[in-house]
């Protein structure tokens, strides 16, 4: 045994089976009445393990992610940011002001398993479709709200949000950063892209609860609380030191060493933690005695600020001089820890990250081939994919309006001169592919 | 506010308010769960995600302890446990074996049979070669569920060279951290002008937040068809999975994240300015939102200024910079405090977002947080008074909570032992004289 074991790895995650696999969440319909960017990946990573999400969107417009282009730069008339959070979902272009709009919301959630909004807390209740309505309806909902601050407290009153709200708000810029500057924005909507896994794994909880009662329930989650469960010791470190945390860059302070260094050919980060790895360190700097030093010699005194900071520098002035390619091959036969610093134009290019279908590509019935982060959690027997992905506003109000609601041709058509239901308007963002001829359509 | 929205947000609270939570059913007190992760938060932070569900957690360390109760800041430790692992050992049992010993081995295949979910981090295939591995588990106990955490994960052609799972190797690898840090411009640079790491071990608190979620996509595929599975998390990819449009962008004009510092890729303003007791964030990016900013801040003629005219003009980073400077003349003689109540009294046309940047002392005294009980105290037999995160799902039916802060080193092993193998005190004791326990 053990010999072979990436060889029977490599067959039980075999990439070319990943479709003949079943789907955790087949049979589980979520209905998305979200826009921007917590609510929608809130959805997308149910969808990417198997659920049916049905994404709501006004008609025309659809959701306001869609003109947050990057670089003001459509691709094919869709946004690159909005297909992040948009994979394999059902699009429908359906009116939530709207009466007639709320009465066919009310019948598709009737016939759904969850419910995710990421709206101003009390809108949905506003329209008379709000959590008792439909939970009236459907006992066995899960529904989700995310928000900023929660659906309750003072801060949850009329005060807008944004991922960078939350950043700020938590804290976690205050503890990002270089000593002596300002506190740093981290570089992606991390408040809202991890909270939409912290509300997934509720969204789930949920669930099993209600395989074993058959009761759904209701889930507040706030993306800022969700940021400050994250922030490890900062908050024991307070209480107990009696000052708050402080910057410290890349040198971790409650592991050493642990920090990001500069070699002659780019950024690697380099981390010892065990006294056996920093002892293979040492040995890889060819400064063996360094790992029998007392100021050093063991983790908690490598954990002295002063020491910390010597011992990372002593680090980096070695590094500096060698390739992150020679410091990765160290690192694997000294058994430390060291890794590069990685831009998307590397991950994409990466085999091991292709392989493992971190890069995830899709030949996409109305967009051609893209590549998109894949599912992260690699499962063996029901492992996540995207099968399309995003679409424009209503691409597939036909096939959800007959399939689920069982309209006919002639009501839906009704319903699209009332403008009740709609497709999308004429605008990069909504609308598909300059002649596009039907290429990708479902059911129409 | 509106009435509906507010007896709605009445509603909520009085169904999720922090002194609702322990009379209610707990959603995962079905699971049984062991958490053999070494030197790791995302197994610890998976098994603390569970165990705030109500799944029993039992955590196997090493003789001695996990080296994770000594990653703490200054080496900081109260007793036996440094800061970290006190925030992480809520609602788990502490018991030891040495994995090492062959008769530990036996012991943890009989644990492992009376058990649903196994979590470990060992260098892939280390347990395997021990005859412990989720193969060897699985052929006697089918339905069993394993979540192995490493960076480069258990498959693809990086996997057989593995490296110990560090948070800070998690990030690099992400994307995030080369998105993240202040802009190049000096020169020579400054040594805080490259790309930064997210402060907090977000690379291991991803790990564990999609360990958790898998397990729980791995229990509802059990519950259908009666097989477990393993479950292959990196906590590199749970991280590049977090990097918003970066790899679909790339993919579609080859363009990609890079750092900005404190403006943003894309959109402004977006971003932290200074203040005149500090930083804050504000964001008025759409048209009518900048007006709105500009109405509050008093410039009118900001919008008109051809640099700053349309979203795709403030979206051009040579013309953030300045904007940066315009909106800094006037939020750096105000506080915090004061923009967000100027924010808040406006009443025109679009939408400003502000909050201060919060120093960690500054969040524990919000009332938000206080109400929400964001934050708990634990007060400890052994640890003391402990201020720890709560858990921020406020759910209706099965809240997640905190039962107990931490167990000490082994403090649970006899419980565990004779509960599920029935060993009592002598045969313990044996097993402690030769070191297994």
């Amino acid at each position: 045994m053990g010999d072979d074991y990436f060889e029977w790895t490599e067959r039980l995650f075999d990439p070319g089976q990943l479709f003949a696999k079943p789907e955790a969440l087949e049979g589980v319909r979520v209905v998305e009445a979200a826009h921007i960017i917590m609510g929608p990946v809130n959805a997308d990573y149910l969808g990417e393990f198997g659920a049916e999400v049905v994404k709501v969107e006004l008609p025309g417009s659809g959701d306001n992610m869609r003109y947050v282009i990057p670089d003001g730069r459509p691709w094919k008339n869709g946004n690159p940011a909005f297909f992040n959070v948009n994979h394999s979902k059902y699009h429908v272009g359906l009116d939530l002001h709207r009466p007639e709009g709320q009465a066919l919301f009310r019948r598709l959630v009737a016939r759904s398993d969850v419910l995710v909004e990421n709206l101003v807390p009390g809108t949905l209740e506003e329209w008379g479709i709000g959590y008792r309505a439909l939970s009236e309806l459907n006992p066995r909902l899960v529904y989700v709200a995310d928000s900023g601050f929660g659906q309750w407290g003072p801060f949850s009153v009329g005060r807008a949000s944004y991922d960078g709200v939350a950043q700020v708000a938590s804290g976690l810029a205050a503890v990002s950063g270089f000593p002596g500057r300002p506190p740093l924005k981290i570089g992606v909507w991390i408040g809202d892209y991890f909270g939409a896994i912290l509300a997934a794994v509720a969204v789930l909880a949920a669930l099993e609860h209600r395989e074993r009662t058959g009761k759904g329930q209701y889930v507040d989650f706030a993306q800022s609380e969700g940021l400050i469960r994250t922030m490890d010791w900062t908050w024991l470190y307070r209480d107990q030191a009696g000052r708050d945390r402080e910057r410290s860059g890349n040198r971790d302070q409650a592991i050493a060493p642990s920090d990001i260094v500069a070699c002659r050919d780019g950024m690697i980060a380099i981390a010892a933690g065990a006294d056996d790895e920093f002892r293979g360190l040492a040995v890889a700097m060819g400064r063996a005695e360094v790992a029998d030093d007392p100021r050093w010699k063991t983790l908690d005194a490598r954990l002295r600020p002063e020491a910390n900071a010597e011992l990372c520098r002593l680090v980096a002035a070695w590094a500096a001089s060698r390739t992150v390619a020679e410091l990765e091959a160290l690192a694997a036969r000294h058994g430390f820890a060291a890794a590069p610093v990685l831009d998307a134009a590397t991950i994409h290019a990466d085999p091991h990250f292709r392989h493992r279908r971190a890069v995830f590509p899709v030949d996409d019935g109305v967009y051609g081939p893209l590549a998109d982060a894949g599912p992260a959690p690699k499962l063996s027997a029901t492992p996540g994919r995207h099968k399309w992905t995003a679409r424009p506003v209503g691409f597939h109000n036909d096939y959800v309006l007959t399939r689920l609601l069982g309209l006919s041709r002639e009501e839906i058509r009704q319903l699209e001169a009332q403008g009740v239901v709609g497709k999308w308007a004429d605008r990069p963002g909504a609308k598909p592919p300059d002649g596009w001829a039907g290429e990708g359509a479902v059911f129409s | 506010m509106t009435d509906v929205a507010r007896e709605w947000s009445e509603w909520v609270r009085e169904r999720t308010a922090p002194t609702t939570v322990a009379a209610k059913p707990e959603a995962l007190d079905h699971l049984r769960v062991l958490d053999v992760s070494r030197a790791n938060f995302g197994g610890l932070f998976a098994s603390s995600l569970l165990a705030e569900f109500g799944a029993e957690v039992i955590r196997l360390e090493p003789p001695g302890g996990d080296l994770a109760r000594r990653f703490s800041p200054e080496g900081r430790m109260i007793g036996d446990t440094g800061l970290a692992y006190l925030v992480e050992g809520r609602n788990k049992l502490a018991t030891t074996l040495a994995l090492e010993t062959v008769e530990g081995r036996a012991l943890f295949q009989r644990l492992v049979g009376r058990a649903d979910v196994v979590i470990e981090a060992f260098r892939p295939g280390l347990l395997d070669s021990w005859g412990i591995g989720y193969r060897q588990c699985a052929a006697e106990h089918p339905g069993l569920i394993w979540v192995a955490l490493a960076t480069y994960g258990q498959f693809g052609p990086r996997a057989p060279r593995a490296i110990p799972d560090y948070d800070v190797a998690n990030q690099a690898l992400s994307g995030v951290v080369f998105a993240t840090g202040e802009m190049p411009g000096s020169e020579p640079p400054e040594p805080w002008e490259v790309p930064t790491k997210i402060g907090t071990w977000m690379g291991w608190y991803a790990a564990g937040a999609w360990a958790a979620f898998a397990v729980l996509l791995a229990v509802r595929h059990r519950r259908r068809s009666g097989l477990g599975q393993l479950v292959d998390v990196s906590g590199a990819e749970g991280l590049m999975r977090l990097a918003n449009y970066n790899l679909v962008w790339h993919a579609m004009y080859g363009k990609q994240l890079f750092r900005v510092g404190n403006v943003d890729l894309g959109i402004y303003p977006y971003g932290i300015v200074k203040t005149r007791d500090g930083y804050a964030f504000l964001a008025g990016f759409s048209d009518v939102n900048f007006r709105a900013l500009c109405a509050i801040m008093g410039r009118p003629d900001l919008p008109e200024d051809p640099r700053f005219r349309t979203f795709l003009d403030r979206a051009r980073l040579e013309n953030m910079v300045p904007l940066k400077a315009e909106i800094e003349r006037w939020s750096s003689q105000h506080t915090g405090d004061e923009i967000l109540a100027k924010v808040q009294a406006y009443r025109g046309a679009g939408i400003v977002a502000t909050a201060k940047a919060s120093v960690p002392g500054e969040v524990l005294v919000e009332d938000h947080w206080r109400e929400r009980g964001a934050l708990t105290v634990v007060d400890d037999p052994v640890y003391g008074r402990l201020l720890l995160q709560a858990s921020p799902l406020h759910m209706t039916e099965t809240p997640p909570r905190v039962k107990w802060a931490c167990r000490p080193v082994g403090a649970d092993t006899e419980f565990v032992f004779g509960k599920y193998l029935g060993l009592g005190r002598e045969a313990l004791a044996e097993l402690r004289a030769r070191g297994v326990v």
